[in-house]
């Protein structure tokens, strides 16, 4: 990997926190890859985007110059959204980014503004990211002072500016359709699709728009400066370079790992994290927070890589990373029951199916955790969830039926456990 | 009328209002400047917020039912949100949160008769190393325990004293 | 006809359930399905109307296209020869797609069925499931897709449903049910699409998501009722029908607008009812599918007011003057003494009718005085003309307001279109969202002026883009001077594919609307517009019959003329001279004897020798010709009120005693007699009026999901006459405008949608909403008058005056009071006059 570990937490390298833009150009060699972008043709830039492989790290895993190339160049005016809500259940990577290595982030961006030729880029923080977003602004400003952002930016001609968004907590706007909604000052629901954010018709103010995750852009300069060649060296074949991995729940050392994609589940989890608390032993995992199905922690499991084709062999996707560790002490029932809450809280209520689906469910899985349900009620909400699933305006919708079908697929016992009133409803503890 | 745009806070709401193409698009940042004025979302503000995006109140109303950072009722001082999602609750959050209302003799979303704190539980805000956490008026306080809860309401408390002892 | 297929519309190959069909490129596809293969699509959130949202998902089907090799384009084929159909793995909403050549769906597989089925269980989760308490009860989209869709069994447990606020109120006249609601946005998206006044909106997310409205008034806007027609379940009711009948107990009657020149298609809701002593009650009003006329949709005076035909204040009896006092009399005997004075006054005859008069009454009228050697037909109010102009370079034959857009231009010239004409404002509206360049000019801001299409090059005026605002009452000279003084406007509206000019008479003497609607004409005429489909005049003549007034002979600048030289006999019929006009007493006393014919005894009656009960549009057949010339038929719908008859009848009997021949005995057998007499109405009869055919969109067919059966047109769709003449570009002469001596000023009477005239008034509901008088003024003319916003005043005028509220803004010129009419029950001016206005202090009364 080049001459340092880390693509994106480049910041663990030096040792310290990378805030200042001095600080930036001097030891992580900050703004170099946008100095060669510029100098370079803006196709260029995306097919080199392209051939790296960089998919997106919100947790679709599109592949991003694909997505670049997307963009109608003959359009006068067009946007970057970069998805900084990261609100998913268990994901805490892109506050990381934005916190330590903020200007990775910003020179990102302005690479993927350049090569899309976009006149603003606009920051979608979660409005929770107060202080970040606070902070955000100033490393801007310091970028805007040093003539990486405003009119013909260092002599190439190209005009942008980067601006920062608060949101108001909602997990829906981080679907990227509901966060273009939510920057027009809109309810943050999703939109009918196509027209596509790429496409003129569907992205900010109508405009066509390139929406990317946080993690997403953070990747570019690296392959700027060291190419897609070296990029492509890293992680898997169909996943390449780095991921941020996030880690919580039962779990020795909780935090934020950049690893590349071939690393295995055990290598994490064991060997990086240090394993289960003391006494207790691993027994399920949420690979990518509560809207990715759940797996068992098996042998199988724990030796698979985290990338996105070999989670897709065990019947779970990679996502966003947020692995949310459960250990014996755990009745996966409870997890459900949490992870669906979380969903009829989240749910922006446009399309039918989701919004009184998670409701249904919820109040469902409350009588189980009450011990007030049977074996037909867990048979019912299954269904139900399966009726759910597919049939949305969005996928939210099959992000809350997954927490029920998966855990009932594969720890029926703790639901029946629990319907029947034999275990309580507290867990964790 | 016209409060919040008054001097105070004109330099944001121009700020604001630079960064978009569409006046609209500025609802949501004057929503909170309309709450960080009178402590919640009420109607003056709305009515406000309205007439400098152009907008009917009825939108304005709209965004703020709709994103839970706006409260539409009146919170203490220090509105203390709990992330009690599942990455928290396995690390002891449903008990904390339990726990810190029942210390502060609260129900679930009610305020201190003081007026000083609001407690409720929020999903996931992404600081799920740092469990337990909260967030106090959208600062984040991370890797809390009920001691370090105790001993930092009981330093808030004492400086309302203090004022009102003034 | 209405139909999606156009001469020049192309057509592309879809494929339903396995058969081909040919569609217009670009439909929608639940539209097409319906219109060529019959095949309902069920939706709960998609209206034809309005743009798709997906959102109910009830409309789920298969998806498919032809497989096309990606590197060459070519189609793909399976070895039998058949093109290869790739599917998308999920269900897609059938109400997101737009045709395209190629598609292929399936509607009725078991993967669309159970979707559809999870769908209905779904919404009926938190649903109350109170139908046999509910208003929609037995038209509703929501029990009829449950009975075709699901399963039949609730799996939820009842206790854990949701309760909400059953009884809401989002203004005076429409309550939200929040436990029915299914969160479909039909209603928000009608205010903002369709109305674009966009007051209602969505509060809170997940199962919380709720309609509110947090607008000051709430939800007030003219049109609120058709949210309650579009709402897909009993969420939104009105006041007026709200626990007022089941719908299965209710005949629908097809009936036409009493109220104004749009002439909007309704079906009044009927029952034989306890409170009406058992005869036939109109218990609601909906709008009736004419996508020529008011498409799908009614203003809420028309749902609202038709309570005036069953008011307490109704005129029952006939009236006959005795000295001071009035006396009851019969029908036959009245008909002989009327004649009697009729014949006495040797021709010195007259009559003057108001436009809620039918064309037959109108038609039998002036046979009538005609018959008795009178000449003098005039018309009701003198405030508006160019019927004339209107019948010879209108809109021609075969024309919609509703085809209007890209390329095309309207201007609205001194018309406060949306208290005139609010169905006209509505579709004009739309025809400025699908692109036609929308100029406004008034002398001041109306609801209009903020609908006119923005335009960055037209600057320098007090508001921005295609809105002129000009001095108090100059608007004939600036349509005249138009290419002068607004080139750039002017250019644009003489350049477009089609143009309509919709003429008001707002701050202008007769003169001066004549003068402004000739050049109106001209500018057509000149433009190359006139006898264009879509291209033409309007007029906002008052009342629902202004062109019937017109074909039948009765004119305003007759009504002068009457005044001028007043008759020895008036015949008055629905004209509230005395009421509408304070100068009329002047004349009317030089008149020997008064006959009127109307529904109250009103100031006109009251001085009258024969007062005659005559029957409103509900309770008898009639017909109207609208402000677009279109002649439509309404059928007898509600009991009678006393011993009123039709005017038509009541005429021919008279003239009958007259010996001038025998009184008809039908409506259909005076509009025989108008199509033989009157060339404009040749060949109309009932029968022609009463044809209707498929319209698009298809929402009044007997599907199972666009709600209620009102919406179809069995009644007839009318039929719009031809144009006549040949009329050239004239030389106009500008009157010139009032002018006010020191301490004075000009009033300038202007038409309020809700006032206190007698056939508004009954209905109580509206009535807060009626605003209080008031005199509208300038801060310059307000400071010479030492008068400020909210103080009280007094305006005087010949003959009489009244206390008002002043209110003071720049959204009037200077020069000029705006002075609304009909806001008290006293006569105030009808046409621009010249007064005064002093402020009061004690008492600080106002006149309501």
């Amino acid at each position: 990997m080049a001459d340092s570990k880390h693509i994106v937490l480049r910041h663990l390298d030096i040792g310290k926190p990378i805030i200042k833009l001095k600080d930036y150009e001097k030891r992580a060699g900050g703004y170099d890859g946008f100095k060669k972008a510029v100098k370079m043709e803006k196709s260029a830039v995306i097919d080199e985007v392209k051939a790296s492989g960089l998919r997106g790290r919100g947790g679709a895993g599109f592949p991003a110059g694909v997505k670049w190339s997307f963009i109608p160049q003959n359009e006068p005016i067009k946007y970057v959204t970069v998805n900084a809500d990261e609100s998913e259940t268990g994901t805490f990577k892109d506050r990381l980014i934005m916190e330590q290595n903020p200007h990775q982030l910003i020179e990102g961006a302005l690479t993927c503004a350049y090569a899309i030729g976009a006149k603003a880029v606009y920051i979608y923080l979660r409005g929770e990211f107060w202080d970040v977003a606070h902070m955000l602004d100033e490393r801007i400003e310091e970028a805007r002072k040093a003539g990486y952002i405003g009119e013909n930016i260092l002599g190439s001609g190209f005009s942008c500016e980067v601006y920062t968004h608060l949101g108001a907590g909602a997990y829906i706007c981080g679907e990227e359709s509901a966060l273009l909604n939510s920057l027009e000052g809109k309810l943050g629901q999703p939109r009918v699709r196509p027209p596509f954010p790429a496409q003129k018709g569907g992205g900010l103010y109508g405009e066509a728009t390139v929406v990317n995750n946080v993690e997403t852009l953070a990747n570019v300069p690296w392959i700027m400066v060291n190419g897609a060649d070296e990029y492509k060296k890293i992680g898997t074949e169909q996943s390449a370079g780095t991921k941020l991995y996030c880690v919580s729940g039962n779990i020795q050392k909780p935090g934020v790992y950049e690893l590349p994609f071939d690393t295995t589940f055990r290598e994490l989890l064991e060997t990086v994290c240090g394993g289960p608390p003391e006494g207790r032993s691993f027994k399920a995992l949420l690979p990518s927070g509560g809207s990715g199905p759940i797996v068992p922690l098996t042998d199988e499991v724990l030796d698979t890589r985290m990338s996105y084709e070999d989670c897709a062999a065990i019947d779970t996707i990679i996502g966003s990373a947020s692995l949310i560790v459960m250990d014996d002490s755990v009745n996966i029932a409870w997890v459900a029951s949490k992870v669906i809450k979380f969903f009829a809280h989240e749910s922006c209520g446009k399309c039918t199916p989701c919004r009184e689906g998670t409701y249904w469910l919820d109040k469902v899985l409350d009588r189980i955790m009450a011990g007030q349900a049977t074996a037909k009620d867990i048979e019912r909400i299954d269904d139900v969830a399966k009726n759910m699933a597919g049939i949305t305006l969005c996928a939210l919708g099959d992000f809350a039926a997954n927490p029920i079908i998966h855990t009932i697929k594969h720890f029926k016992e703790d639901f029946l456990a629990m319907a029947e009133g034999k275990e309580l409803a507290q867990a964790g503890d | 009328m016209a409060v919040i745009g008054n001097k105070k806070y004109s330099k944001q709401i121009e700020h604001h209002f630079s960064k978009y193409p569409d006046k609209r698009s500025a609802v949501m940042p004057l929503l909170y400047i309309a709450q960080e004025e009178y402590g919640w979302v009420n109607d003056d503000g709305i009515q406000e917020v309205a007439e400098l995006c152009e907008l009917d109140p009825t939108h304005v109303k709209s965004i703020a039912g709709f994103y839970t950072m706006y409260s539409e009722k009146s919170k203490g001082k220090y509105w203390l949100q709990v992330c009690t999602d599942l990455s928290c609750a396995l690390r002891g959050a449903d008990e904390f949160h339990k726990d810190l209302k029942a210390y502060l003799e609260v129900e679930e979303g009610g305020t201190t008769d003081d007026d000083l704190f609001t407690v409720e539980h929020v999903m996931c805000l992404a600081a799920c190393d740092n469990a337990p956490m909260l967030q106090c008026n959208f600062h984040y306080m991370e890797n809390l325990d009920m001691e370090k809860m105790k001993a930092w309401v009981e330093e808030k408390r004492a400086e309302l004293q203090k004022e009102l002892d003034a | 006809m209405v139909t999606p297929v156009k001469e020049d519309t192309e057509l592309v190959t879809i494929n339903i359930d396995g058969k081909d069909y040919q569609v217009p490129k670009g439909g929608n596809l639940v539209d097409m399905a319906k219109w060529v293969a019959g095949n309902d699509i069920p939706v709960f959130c998609y209206h034809p109307k309005m743009d798709p949202v997906g959102m109910c998902r009830m409309c789920l089907i298969e998806l498919g296209g032809v497989a096309r090799d990606r590197a060459t384009g070519d189609i793909q084929y399976n070895d039998d020869g058949t093109p290869q159909i790739r599917w998308f793995p999920k269900l897609q909403t059938a109400c997101t797609q737009t045709v395209n050549d190629g598609m292929y769906i399936k509607t009725n597989t078991e993967q669309v069925k159970e979707g559809r089925e999870s769908v209905i269980e779904f919404l009926l989760t938190s649903h109350p499931l109170d139908c046999p308490i509910c208003d929609k009860g037995g038209e509703c989209p929501l029990q009829n897709l449950t009975m075709a869709h699901g399963n039949g069994v609730s799996r939820m447990y009842f206790d854990d449903k949701m309760h909400l606020n059953k009884h809401y109120p989002l203004g005076d006249l429409i309550y939200l049910d929040r436990e029915r609601c299914i969160q479909c946005a039909r209603c928000i998206r009608f205010q903002d699409e369709i109305v674009g006044d966009d007051v209602l909106a969505f509060h809170e997310r997940g199962r919380r998501l709720q309609i509110i409205t947090n607008s000051d008034p709430g939800f007030d806007t003219y049109f609120s009722g058709n949210t309650t027609d579009i709402c897909p379940v009993g969420a939104l009711t009105t006041g007026d029908f709200r626990f007022g009948a089941r719908p299965w107990e209710l005949t629908e009657v097809p009936s036409i607008s009493p109220w104004d020149a749009a002439g909007e298609n309704i079906s009044l809701s009927t029952r034989l009812d306890r409170d009406f002593g058992g005869k036939a009650m109109i218990k609601r009003v909906m709008p009736r599918q004419n996508e020529y006329v008011n498409e799908i949709w009614i203003s809420d005076k028309t749902r609202f007011g038709h309570h005036f035909t069953r008011s307490d204040n109704r005129l029952s009896k006939i009236q006959i003057r005795k000295g001071s006092n009035f006396s009851e009399s019969t029908w036959d005997s009245t008909f002989k003494a009327v004649a009697k004075t009729l014949k006495e006054a040797n021709g010195s005859v007259a009559a003057i009718a108001g436009g809620s008069a039918t064309n037959e009454d109108l038609y039998e009228l002036a046979q009538l005085v005609t018959g008795l050697g009178g000449d003098k037909l005039g018309a009701w109010s003198p405030t508006h003309t160019g019927a004339d102009l209107v019948a010879q370079v209108g809109l021609p034959e075969g024309s919609n307001l509703g085809e209007l857009g890209a390329g095309d231009a309207i201007l609205v010239i001194a018309s406060d279109l949306e208290e005139e004409v609010p169905m006209w404002r509505l579709r004009l509206k739309t025809a400025q969202d699908r692109g036609a360049y929308l100029v406004v000019a008034n002398g001041r801001n109306t609801r209009l002026e903020e609908l006119a299409t923005e335009d960055p090059n037209i600057k320098g005026r007090v508001v921005d883009g295609a809105a002129i605002r000009y001095e108090a009452g100059s608007a004939a000279a600036v349509m005249a001077n138009l290419k002068k003084s607004n080139k750039d406007i002017a250019k644009k509206l003489a350049d477009a594919n089609h143009l309509v000019i919709v003429a008001g008479a707002e701050g202008l003497t007769l003169e001066g609307h004549r003068a402004l609607v000739q050049s109106a004409a001209n500018f057509l005429i000149d433009s190359g517009h006139a006898g264009k489909v879509n291209s033409g005049l309007l007029v906002p003549l008052p009342g629902a019959n202004g062109m019937g007034l017109h074909y039948m002979g009765f004119s305003p600048e007759t009504t002068q003329d009457i005044a001028a030289n007043p008759p020895k006999v008036l015949i008055v019929l629905n004209a509230e001279i005395l009421d509408d006009d304070p100068t009329a007493k002047t004349w009317l006393s030089q008149v020997d004897t008064v006959i009127t014919l109307g529904y109250f005894m009103d100031a006109i009656a009251r001085e009258s020798k024969f007062v005659l009960p005559v029957q409103t549009f509900a309770e008898r057949d009639g017909s109207f010709t609208n402000g677009e010339r279109r002649v439509q038929r309404f059928y007898t719908a509600q009991g009678p009120m006393g011993d009123a008859i039709p005017a038509w009848k009541a005429v021919g009997n008279i003239a009958q005693a007259a010996d001038l021949g025998r009184a008809k005995l039908s409506a259909a057998a005076v509009m025989v007699a108008i199509a033989k007499n009157v060339a404009a109405f040749e060949g109309i009869t009932y029968k022609v009026l009463a044809r209707t055919e498929r319209q698009f969109p298809d929402v009044g067919g007997d599907d199972k999901y666009y709600g209620g059966n009102a919406y179809q047109n069995t009644g007839g769709i009318g039929k719009q006459i031809a144009l006549s003449g040949t009329a050239k570009s004239e030389k106009v002469t500008v009157p010139d405008a009032l002018k006010a001596g020191k301490g004075e000023i000009v009033l300038l009477p202007t038409t309020r949608l809700y006032d206190r005239s007698h056939m508004f008034i009954p209905t109580v509901m509206v009535r807060s909403r009626v605003s209080l008088p008031f005199v509208h003024l300038n801060p310059k003319d307000a400071k010479a008058l030492k008068l400020a916003d909210g103080d009280y005043a007094e305006v005087n005028y010949d003959g009489g005056s009244v206390r008002v509220r002043a209110v003071v803004s720049d959204d009037v010129s200077v020069g000029a009071a705006v002075f609304p009419r009909k806001l008290t029950e006293k006569a105030t001016p009808l046409v621009p006059t010249v007064g005064t206005i002093t402020k009061v202090t004690e008492p600080a009364q106002i006149e309501g």
